[in-house]
C-alpha cells in the first residue's frame, strides 16, 4: 500500500537547516499494523505528516497504492486524504465548538455523505466505541479516554484504508490507553492498515512490525508477528480510484 | 456542511461574547450610518422623479453677459418667452410661464397663507398632476379658477367634503372657483406649491410682465417624446427674441433631473451643485463601512490562534482550502447579518434624530423592496469585505504546524493588522480635521461683515393695506418704543435680483453691460437695516420731490469716477436721477462673492417688504405681540406674517450647515468605531502578553511601566496615522475651500488639535486594557500558564 524511497524533508530557519528525514525508505503492506519508534526529534511525526498527505517531502518518492503522490497539490491531497486516511492524535484534536456527534460527523460531511446516512453511520460508530450516551456532549465535558475514543470514532467513521496514529495513548492513563490500543487492534483485524508513532514499547507490541528511527533514518526493523498481505484497492466515494483519476 | 458552519459560527460568537459585541456593535453602527446616508442620497437623487415624463421637462435659464462674463439666471425670463419658444423651436411641445407667490386664501370662515404659483394653463400639460377632483384639461382655462392640493382642500373645506366648485377669496380681493384638487406633491420636489392660479391674473395686475425687458418668469417647457435634446437645446440657444437687439442673452434647457443637484453655473456652463455633496457622502458612507470591517478583520486575524487548531483538524479530515474560506466567510456574513439586525434597530431609533439634523422627513420604507435589497446588499458585501482577508489568512494555515501548537501569527499578518489600524485612524483623523475646517469656514462666512445689522431685524411681506397704512403703523409702533425704525423695500435685503444694465451718466465709464441692482425703498430704510451712509444725505421725508434722488453704493460711485459722485446725474431708461448720497457697500446674493453695485431709489409704490428694527433692549415676545396687534389693526384681512432676517441669513447656508453637522457626526462615529477595534485589539494583546506581564511584575516592574509598554505600540500606530492624515486632510480641505470665493486660510492648529484628539482618545481606549492587565495579580496569570 505504501512505498517510500529515499524520502527527504528539511526544516529551514533563518540560520540553521535541520534534516528531519534523511533518505528514508520502507514499505507497508495493506492490512499491516506498523509501529514507528525513536527518540524525540528523530523525524517520526514528520514522517507521519507526509504519509498523511498533510506535508510534502523535499525529495524522494512516496507511492500510495502505486500512485506517486509526492508532487500532489493541496486540493488533490485533500481529496485523497478524505477518502482514504483517518487520523488519531495524541492531543485528540477535537473541535471544541462541536459536539461529539458533530465531530465524528465531520469527515462524512467532507466526503459528501447525505445527512440521513451520516446519522446512521455516526451512530453506529459511536455505539461501537461505546460513547453513544455522550453524543450531545462537547469535548471539554469528556474525560481524556472518552475524548480519544471520540477521536478514534472520527478517524474510522469514513472506513479509511489507512489510520495514522500519533502517540494515541500519550495523554491517557494505562487502562484508557489499553482500551484505545484494543480498539486499534480490532480495526486492524478488520482489515485497516495502521501506522502508529509511539514512545511506548508496550503499545508497540500490539503491531506486526516495529520500525526504529534515529536522526531521520531507519536504524532497525523488528518483525513481531506473522502478517499475510491482502491488497485492497484505493477508493473514492465508494468507487475505485485508478491512478489516472487521481492524477 | 452549511449548517455545520452556522453552528460553529454561532457557538464561537457566543463563546467570545466580548469580542463578538465589539465586532457586531461596530458593524451595526457602520450599517446604520451607511443606511442613513443612502436614504438621504436616495431622497436627493430622486428629487422631482415622481413626475411623469420627468425626462422631457426643462426650465429655461438665461445666460447674460455682463462685463465680459456670462452670468446665469435660472428663474428670470421675459414673460413672452414661453409662447415664442414654443412657436419657433421645433420639438417643444408645451411651454408655460410661471411666477411663484404667496397667497392669502379665505373661504369657509378660514383664512390661510399659502405658497403657490401663477401659471399658464399649459403648466398642467407639462406637469401631469394627479387630479382627485376636477380634471387637467379645463382646470385653469377660466381666469378666476384655482387648483389646490388635497391637504389644502381638507384644511379649508374639511375632509371628505367636495371642494370642486367652492369659492375661495384670494388676497382679500376677488373670488376664485376651485376647479381642481390634486394630490399633494412629495417633499422632494424643487418647485412645490399648494395652489395654482392662472398667470393671466398676475398679468392683469402687472402689465409690465408682457414686456420683453423684464426678466422675472420661470419658464417651463416640455419636449415631444421624439425630440432630440441636443437639437432642441441648440434651437433654444440660437433663439433670439424679435424684440432683442443684441445677442447678449442666451437661453438654454436645464433638465428636470438637474434642478436639484446640478444648479451651479460658472461663466454660463453647468458646474455641479449639491451633487458634489451627494458624492462626498457616498464616499463617507463607504469609508465608515470600511472602518467597521477593518475591526472585524483585525480581531479575526489577531485571535487566529484560537481557530488555528480547528483549521488543522479540518484540513486533516479532508477539508480543502476553498471550503475553509467558504466557512470563514459564512461566519463573517453571519456576524454582519446579526449586526444588520442591530443596525435596523439603530436606524429605527436614530432616524427621527437624523431627520432633525438634516431637516427632512425621510422614512425607512420597509415596504420598499429596494430598501430591503439595499440593506441586504450593504450587509452582505460588508460581510464578504470583512471576511475575505481573515478567511484567506486562516485557511492558509499549515495543519502540521498549527496542530503542533506552533505560533501562527506571522509577521506579515501583524504588519497588515498594523497597517489597517493606521488606515482606520487616518480616515478618522481626516474626518476630524474636515469637521473642524468645515465648522471654521461656516463660522467665518457667517461672521463676514455684511454692511448692515441682521440682528433684531424683522421682515414682513407687504399685503393688503400695509403700504396704504404705512404711516399710522409706523406711528403706533414707534410710540411703543419696541420698534426704533421701519421702512419699505421692494426686495429682500439678503437677496439678489431686481437688476439691470444700460445706465448712463456724464463722465463715467461705459456701463452698458454692468449689472446694477435697483432697490426701491422708503425713507428711513438705511436707519432701519443699518447701512451706513458714507457721503451726502439720506432720503428725506420733508423734501417732497425726493423721488428723483438716488443713493448709490460705494462700488457704484467708483464706477462714476474718482471724484465725489454727489450731485452727478444718472440716466436710467429715460429718467434722470441726482445722486444725493453714497452708501457703504453691503453684502447680498452670493454670501461668498462680491455683490453688484446698488442704486437706491426713493419710491415705495412697489414695496413688497416692510422692515422693522426692533429695539435691542425690548422683550422680543412682547414686541412681536405688539407688532402683530398693530398689523391686525391696520391690515385686518391678512393674518400677520414675519421673519427675522438673521434666520433667513442662516437658512442661506443650508448645504454648508448640513455638511458641517454631518461631518461632525461622521467624525465622531469614525472615531467610535475605530476605538472599538482598538479596544478589542488591546484587550487581545494584554491577554496574549499576560505571562510576560506577570513575569515583569514579579521582577519588579511598576504598573506605570507596564501600561506604557502595552500602550506604546498602539500609540505609535496612531502617530503614524497622524503623519499621513495631516497632509491628506490639508489636501482635501484646501480643495474643498477652493469652491468658496470667501474662505478661511487653513489653520494649522486645527490639524494638531484633531490629531491630538485622536491620540488622546486612542490612549484612553488602550490604557483601559493596559491598566487592567497591569494591576492584575501576577500569581494568577503565572499559574494559569
Amino acid at each position: 500500500m505504501i512505498k517510500i524511497t529515499d524520502l527527504e524533508k528539511y526544516y529551514a530557519t533563518e540560520e540553521v537547516r535541520t534534516i528531519a528525514l534523511n533518505k528514508l525508505s520502507f514499505s507497508v503492506k495493506t492490512g499491516e499494523f506498523v509501529a514507528v519508534m525513536g527518540p524525540s526529534g528523530c523525524g517520526k511525526s514528520t514522517l507521519l505528516n507526509i504519509l498523511g498527505l498533510l506535508d510534502d517531502p523535499d525529495g524522494g518518492s512516496f507511492m500510495f497504492n502505486d500512485i506517486e503522490v509526492s508532487g500532489f497539490n493541496e486540493r488533490k491531497r485533500a481529496e485523497l486524504r478524505k477518502h482514504n486516511i483517518g487520523f488519531v492524535f495524541q492531543s485528540f484534536n477535537l473541535i471544541d465548538e462541536l459536539t461529539v456527534f458533530e465531530n465524528v460527523e465531520l469527515p462524512l460531511i467532507y466526503t459528501g455523505v447525505k445527512s440521513a446516512e451520516r446519522k446512521e453511520r455516526v451512530d453506529a460508530v459511536l455505539e461501537k466505541m461505546q460513547i453513544m450516551h455522550r453524543r450531545k456532549h462537547f469535548p471539554q465535558q469528556l474525560s481524556g479516554g472518552q475524548q480519544q475514543r471520540v477521536a478514534v470514532a472520527r478517524a474510522v467513521v469514513n472506513n479509511p484504508k489507512l489510520i495514522l496514529a500519533d502517540e494515541p495513548t500519550g495523554n491517557l492513563d494505562s487502562s484508557n490507553g489499553n482500551e484505545v490500543m484494543g480498539l486499534l487492534t480490532e480495526l486492524n483485524e478488520a482489515g485497516t492498515t495502521i501506522i502508529m508513532v509511539t514512545h511506548s514499547e508496550h503499545d508497540a507490541k500490539y503491531s506486526h512490525r516495529i520500525i526504529r528511527m534515529l536522526d531521520g533514518q531507519k536504524v532497525t526493523e523488528n518483525i513481531l508477528a506473522d502478517f499475510k498481505s491482502s491488497e485492497r484497492p484505493l477508493t473514492t466515494e465508494g468507487g475505485t480510484l485508478t491512478p489516472a483519476e487521481v492524477k | 456542511m452549511f449548517i455545520n458552519y452556522l453552528k460553529i459560527a454561532l457557538r464561537n460568537l457566543w463563546k467570545n461574547k466580548g469580542y463578538s459585541f465589539l465586532n457586531i456593535f461596530g458593524l451595526a453602527i457602520g450599517i446604520c450610518c451607511a443606511a442613513l446616508i443612502f436614504l438621504w442620497v436616495e431622497d436627493e437623487v430622486n428629487y422631482n422623479s415622481n413626475f411623469a415624463d420627468s425626462n422631457l421637462i426643462y426650465t429655461i435659464p438665461s445666460n447674460q453677459k455682463y462685463d465680459g462674463q456670462w452670468r446665469t439666471f435660472t428663474q428670470a425670463t421675459p414673460g413672452p418667452l414661453a409662447a415664442e419658444l414654443k412657436e419657433s423651436v421645433p420639438g417643444i411641445e408645451h411651454s408655460a410661464k410661471t411666477w411663484q407667490s404667496d397667497f392669502l386664501l379665505n373661504a369657509n370662515d378660514k383664512s390661510v397663507n399659502k405658497s403657490g404659483w401663477y401659471v399658464d394653463p399649459e403648466y398642467l400639460d407639462i406637469f401631469k398632476l394627479e387630479f382627485v377632483e376636477g380634471n387637467a384639461n379645463n382646470a385653469l382655462t377660466d381666469v378666476k379658477s384655482i387648483v389646490i392640493t388635497q391637504t389644502l382642500a381638507n384644511q379649508i373645506f374639511g375632509k371628505n367634503v367636495p371642494a370642486l366648485g367652492q369659492s375661495i377669496r384670494l388676497n382679500d380681493a376677488e373670488e376664485f372657483k376651485v376647479t381642481g384638487v390634486v394630490e399633494d406633491l412629495p417633499n422632494n420636489v424643487t418647485f412645490g406649491f399648494e395652489c395654482l392660479v392662472p398667470f393671466r391674473n398676475f398679468e392683469l395686475e402687472n402689465p409690465w410682465t408682457k414686456e420683453y425687458g423684464a426678466n422675472f418668469a420661470t419658464t417651463f417647457v416640455k419636449l415631444s417624446p421624439t425630440a432630440n435634446f441636443e437639437t432642441v437645446n441648440q434651437g433654444v440657444r440660437d433663439f433670439v427674441m424679435d424684440k432683442f437687439e443684441e445677442d447678449d442673452t442666451v437661453f438654454f434647457l436645464h433638465a428636470m433631473k438637474d434642478w436639484r443637484l446640478r444648479d451651479n453655473f460658472e461663466n454660463g456652463e453647468q458646474a455641479g451643485g449639491r451633487i458634489q455633496y451627494v458624492k462626498l457622502f457616498i464616499i463617507i458612507a463607504l469609508f465608515i463601512l470600511l472602518i467597521a470591517s477593518i475591526n472585524f478583520m483585525n480581531l479575526a486575524t489577531a485571535r487566529s490562534e484560537k481557530r488555528a487548531n480547528e483549521v488543522g483538524v479540518r484540513k486533516a479530515l479532508g477539508s480543502d482550502k476553498r471550503s475553509l474560506i467558504y466557512q470563514f466567510i459564512t461566519e463573517s456574513v453571519m456576524t454582519t447579518l446579526i449586526a444588520g439586525l442591530l443596525g435596523v434597530a439603530l436606524i429605527a431609533i436614530l432616524l427621527p434624530q437624523f431627520n432633525m439634523l438634516i431637516e427632512k422627513q425621510l422614512i425607512m420604507g420597509w415596504d420598499d423592496p429596494l430598501h430591503l435589497l439595499g440593506l441586504f446588499t450593504i450587509t452582505l458585501s460588508l460581510g464578504i469585505l470583512a471576511g475575505l482577508y481573515p478567511a484567506f489568512y486562516l485557511s492558509s494555515f499549515n495543519p502540521v504546524e498549527v496542530m503542533k501548537g506552533m505560533k501562527t501569527t506571522s509577521r506579515s499578518a501583524n504588519l497588515i493588522r498594523k497597517g489597517l489600524v493606521i488606515g482606520q485612524f487616518v480616515i478618522s483623523i481626516v474626518f476630524i480635521i474636515s469637521a473642524f475646517t468645515v465648522y471654521e469656514q461656516i463660522q467665518y462666512v457667517k461672521s463676514r461683515e455684511l454692511g448692515y445689522n441682521k440682528e433684531n431685524l424683522l421682515r414682513i411681506p407687504v399685503k393688503g393695506d400695509i403700504v396704504k397704512n404705512f404711516s399710522p403703523i409706523k406711528q403706533d409702533l414707534l410710540a411703543t418704543h419696541t420698534v426704533n425704525h421701519m421702512a419699505l423695500s421692494n426686495s429682500k435685503i439678503l437677496n439678489a435680483g431686481n437688476n439691470g444694465s444700460g445706465l448712463t451718466w456724464k463722465g463715467g465709464i461705459d456701463t452698458e453691460d454692468i449689472l446694477i441692482s435697483y432697490r426701491y425703498v422708503s425713507n428711513g430704510f438705511f436707519e432701519t437695516v443699518g447701512i451706513t451712509l458714507k457721503e451726502g444725505r439720506n432720503f428725506s421725508s420733508t423734501i417732497a420731490k425726493d423721488s428723483s434722488s438716488a443713493i448709490i453704493s460705494e462700488s457704484f460711485a467708483k464706477l462714476m469716477g474718482d471724484d465725489s459722485a454727489i450731485g452727478k446725474t444718472i440716466n436710467r431708461w429715460g429718467d434722470s436721477y441726482t445722486v444725493t448720497g453714497v452708501a457703504e457697500d453691503y453684502l447680498y446674493g452670493d454670501m461668498y462673492g462680491t455683490s453688484d453695485p446698488v442704486m437706491f431709489i426713493n419710491n415705495h409704490s412697489e414695496a413688497r417688504y416692510l422692515y422693522m428694527r426692533v429695539d435691542s433692549t425690548a422683550d422680543l415676545n412682547a414686541a412681536i405681540n405688539q407688532i402683530e396687534e398693530t398689523l391686525a389693526k391696520y391690515n385686518p384681512a391678512f393674518p400677520p406674517e414675519y421673519e427675522f432676517v438673521d434666520s433667513s441669513f442662516n437658512a442661506k447656508f443650508q448645504s454648508e450647515n448640513l455638511v458641517g453637522k454631518l461631518s461632525q457626526v461622521f467624525a465622531l462615529l469614525a472615531v467610535i468605531i475605530s476605538c472599538l477595534g482598538l479596544f478589542g485589539l488591546s484587550a487581545y494583546t494584554a491577554e496574549q502578553r499576560k505571562k510576560e506581564i506577570g513575569v515583569r511584575k514579579v521582577l519588579g516592574s511598576s504598573v506605570v511601566n507596564i501600561v506604557k509598554l502595552l500602550s506604546a505600540d498602539f500609540l505609535k500606530l496612531v502617530m503614524i496615522a497622524m503623519i499621513i492624515a495631516i497632509p491628506a486632510g490639508y489636501f482635501l480641505m484646501n480643495n474643498w475651500l477652493q469652491d468658496f470665493a470667501y474662505r478661511i486660510d487653513i489653520n494649522y492648529w486645527t490639524f494638531f488639535i484633531a490629531a491630538a484628539m485622536a491620540q488622546v482618545i486612542a490612549l484612553a481606549t488602550v490604557s483601559f486594557q493596559a491598566i487592567k492587565a497591569a494591576i492584575a495579580n501576577p500569581v494568577t496569570s503565572l499559574r494559569t500558564e
